[in-house]
């Protein structure tokens, strides 16, 4: 075993973290206050760059304005004990509210436009909160500073008449960053950590599972304010004294780099990437003197050079499912599928759609229906219009003229998650699993829309959130038994051959428990044994009473599993019937082969 | 209504200033769906040699000269180093970090090359005191040098894009970038030229600043390429057009909030301006809404 990977998994052992906060908590009354003062300095650290991690590690945003929540909260945790005398563990939690608040409105643009420009926006965020923290005398104390914040380093601060001293200070930090990170823990094994992370990598994916795109990213740049909000309300009380000078660009800068260097998406890469900046710069003069050309440098070459940081040289990995923390605990299965009833009924009903792209007619006035309980093949030559139907019912894209009704409810023009919520799960012509993710939980994403915890039960793994992510697991491991994926249940997705990440993605689909199921070109590369699963998968779906929607050009393999086969050519429908009457059928066979030379008769 | 007709000259002046470094930003943006967030810099590194040349006592285009080259050299390397390796892994963007790393290491070699003081900028175009009466309004001749050469270099520009051949090139590039490789365009070359000009409109933006503002320093730019930015959005990412007329808005908006209320307030507007931008109309006021590939 490498021997970095061995220290790794020594520093990220439960015992000896608990250990080391054990002893710096009893060591606290030992050391003199500027010791002391310094671990508080590396929990704010910690704490930021964890704020930074979740951010950008996770949800893929960049914040390049971390400063600004820094200085928004600490000014708020300040002003609310000072001049409004709240105790100060409520100033503290006001500051992370009112942080995660604007991290929210930050982002009220996500979703709609190119993240590089949410980036640009916190850039501008960060050297606006600077400019008004200094010109906003009355509230601030302008340039000069804020200066009186009761501190545990003056004997000025106090709890219903208790007075807080540093090491009762530093003790109190500690036990919120343990908690924090606890709850990160769980937080990012959870649907959320997943959602998170499937926006980050394949944001149509994420639509079509019913992840929301906007609803994610604001949800995560709140959760990444709050907690900056957080060590900002201990950061204020701390120091005591608060200026402008504290929140430039250059701060931004310098939280970015210590989560970018520690390792993004690791929640221990970012305790050692905060450590070394909180220590470096005190040993070495020469550092605070080269500090821009060295953090710059650090931004160029990170990337390219190490791209997973501390953390990713250490070996750790981040799991995105609680399955290690659930082991032994998940339950027996109740079902794969819900039965549905209602066999033969209508499901969907596409109604004269035509789809325009800039002078392109992909879809000419197609009408079609998919009852419950039975599959519906479209074939056609490539370009026909087939897969522009399935990115039409799924929400991709909003038919020009036309209707799609599902079940009761018009949905065209829906946004894809609001369609995928709704029961409607699609596969994609090149399967978009999350690479990086283990198959089991590519699966268990495929479950996100089922989900009925919410976010804190999730970070403290209540009682609740274990039996349901438990019940998916359980479901997860009997379609990776169906679909012949066991073996591979732990390996990364991006690493298995094609046909597998096929079958992944089917399954995956599966999971979702849908009533409408949209499978594109599934049979293409893969072996005769993984056909055979798939068609298996297939007809379980249909039995237990799902619609389903299937194009290929296999026509051996479509002739096995189809009750309807619907034929397309350059966007209208030339054929509906059975396959024997289809492979008869001049039209059809035209299409496909060219027209036959009748004229040398 | 003299100060409202001089804060009017002033926004129009840097308002053209925006609208330059906003068409910088836009070519790449066409070019590589990429834009330099380090480029309040390369608007730094223009002005600060032009000054510092100045004073050393070369010649006044040579130093000029000097200068863009530098500019444009800057991007170049920029995206040889801070772009195309991040570009390989598709939806990272870790090239946010990497240019805005470029722009902060330039800042601290300037910091440490030139000082952290500001430098006073030397008289390029006619004298800092020579005036002109317009409408009553006396108004420096210096700011009606800045804007006429912004609006020239942006009508040039897009004359430029429209009728030459790398114009073309530029625009096939950035409609398709694979179709334009297959159709012989040689689209490295596209794009290095994309990032050169973006450089050189950049460094010519910063003088031009400089200029108008007396002095320069290291940290000076970040502003600049900020409110550029919002012109750019505003007026439609990828419209010429759009970020001349929404910067020259900006400009006066920002000019008329500084004079009345406080610089700070107009910093805020604009950012306020760019969020309701988005929120509501992300495409901007002339530009097109750009469609999803599946």
């Amino acid at each position: 075993m490498n021997p970095l990977h061995m220290l790794g998994k020594a520093i990220s052992s439960p015992w000896l973290v608990g250990g080391l906060c054990v002893a710096a908590a009893a060591g606290a009354s030992f050391v003199d206050q500027g010791t002391v003062q310094m671990w508080c300095f590396l929990i704010v650290n910690i704490m930021l760059a964890q704020s930074i991690n979740v951010l950008t590690g996770i949800a893929g945003q960049i914040s390049l304005g971390h400063a600004g929540f820094l200085a928004i909260g600490s000014y708020a945790s300040a002003i609310l004990l000072k001049d409004y005398g709240l105790p100060f563990p409520l100033a503290i939690a006001a500051s992370a509210l009112i942080s995660a608040a604007v991290g929210y409105v930050l982002a009220i643009p996500s979703g709609r436009v190119r993240e590089f420009y949410l980036a640009m926006m916190s850039l501008a965020f960060g050297l606006i909160v600077y400019e008004l923290v200094r010109e906003w005398r009355g509230m601030t104390g302008g340039v000069m500073g804020m200066r009186g914040i009761p501190s545990p380093g003056l004997g000025t601060l106090e709890l219903f008449g208790w007075r807080i001293s540093p090491e009762w200070y530093f003790r109190i930090m500690l036990i919120s960053l343990i908690g924090l990170m606890l709850m990160l823990r769980n937080f990012v094994k959870s649907h959320f950590g997943r959602a998170f992370y499937a926006i980050h990598v394949s944001e149509i994916a994420a639509g079509s599972l019913g992840i929301s795109q906007g609803g994610t990213k604001r949800f995560a740049y709140a959760l990444s304010g709050g907690i900056a909000g957080l060590a900002a309300g201990f950061y204020a009380f701390m120091v005591g004294y608060i200026t402008p000078e504290s929140f430039t660009l250059m701060r931004s800068v310098e939280i970015l780099v210590m989560a970018v260097v520690g390792g993004l998406g690791s929640l221990v890469g970012q305790v050692l990437g905060a450590s070394l900046f909180t220590y470096l710069p005190q040993q070495l003069q020469a550092f605070s003197d080269y500090q821009y050309i060295v953090y710059g440098l650090i931004l160029v070459f990170s990337f390219t050079l190490l791209p997973r940081g501390l953390a990713g040289l250490l070996g750790t990995h981040t799991r995105y499912s609680k399955h290690d923390q659930l082991c032994g605990q998940v339950p027996d299965l109740d079902t794969v599928l819900s039965q549905r009833s209602g066999g033969g009924q209508a499901l969907v009903e596409v109604r004269d759609v035509v789809m325009n792209f800039s002078g392109l007619r992909a879809l000419d006035g197609v009408s079609l229906t998919v009852r419950r309980g039975t599959v519906t093949g479209l074939v056609g030559p490539n370009g026909s219009g087939k897969s522009t139907l399935v990115n039409v019912i799924s929400g991709i894209y909003t038919p020009t003229a036309g209707g799609v009704r599902f079940k009761d409810e018009e949905i065209a023009g829906w946004p894809a998650h609001r369609v995928a919520r709704a029961g409607v799960t699609r596969t994609f012509q090149d399967p978009r699993n999350v690479p990086s993710f283990s198959v089991r939980e590519n699966i268990l994403m495929g479950a996100h829309r089922l989900y009925a915890h919410g976010a804190f039960a999730a970070s403290v793994n209540s009682a609740a959130a274990r039996r349901e992510e438990g019940r998916f697991l359980a479901r997860t491991a009997a379609l990776m038994e169906a679909a012949g994926l066991s073996a591979y249940a732990d390996d990364p997705v991006g690493d298995l051959p094609y046909g597998i990440q096929r079958l992944v993605e089917v399954a995956r689909a599966l999971a979702s428990d849908p009533e409408l199921l949209l499978l594109d070109e599934p049979a293409a590369g893969l072996s005769d044994t993984e056909a055979e699963r798939l068609m298996a998968l297939v007809r379980m779906a249909r039995d237990h009473g799902v619609g389903v929607m299937l194009i290929d050009h296999h026509m051996d393999f479509l002739e096995e599993l189809v009750d309807e086969v619907v034929a397309f050519d350059a966007g209208q429908e030339i054929y509906r019937g059975d396959m024997a009457g289809m492979r008869d059928d001049p039209t059809v066979i035209e299409a496909y082969l060219g027209k036959e030379e009748t004229s040398h008769a | 209504m003299v100060f409202f007709l001089q804060m009017v000259f002033a926004g129009l002046s840097v308002g053209a200033v925006y609208a330059l470094i906003a068409l910088g930003l836009n070519l790449t943006f066409w070019t590589t769906r990429v834009l330099n967030f380090g480029q309040g810099s390369v608007l730094m590194i223009g002005a600060m040699l032009t000054a510092v040349l100045i004073a050393y006592g070369v010649n006044l285009l040579l130093a000029v000269l000097i200068a863009l080259v530098a500019a444009g050299l800057v991007l170049v390397v920029t995206e040889m180093v801070a772009i195309r390796p991040l570009l390989k892994a598709s939806g990272s963007m870790g090239w946010v970090v990497s240019t805005l790393g470029v722009g902060v290491f330039l800042q601290g070699l300037a910091s440490l090359v030139f000082g952290t003081q500001a430098v006073a900028f030397p008289d390029v175009l006619f004298s800092s005191s020579a005036t002109l009466q317009i409408f009553g309004a006396w108004v420096s001749v210096q700011y009606i040098a800045v804007f006429v050469i912004s609006v020239v270099i942006v009508g040039l520009m897009e004359l430029f894009l429209r009728r030459s051949t790398w114009g073309y090139g530029v625009r096939a590039v950035a409609h398709d970038r694979e179709l334009a490789s297959l159709m012989g365009i040689p689209v490295r070359k596209v794009v290095l030229l994309s990032f050169v000009v973006s450089g050189v409109l950049a460094g010519v933006a910063g003088i031009l600043t400089s200029q108008i503002s007396g002095t320069v320093d290291p940290g000076f730019g970040l502003h600049l390429l900020i409110l550029a930015f919002v012109a750019a959005v505003v007026g439609g990412m990828g419209s010429a057009v759009g970020a001349l007329i929404a910067g020259l808005g900006l400009g006066v908006l920002e000019k008329l909030i500084a004079g009345y209320y406080s610089p700070a307030a107009a910093q805020t507007v604009a950012f306020v301006l760019l969020v309701v931008v988005l929120a509501v109309r992300p495409q901007g006021l002339l530009g097109k809404k750009e469609t999803v590939k599946v």
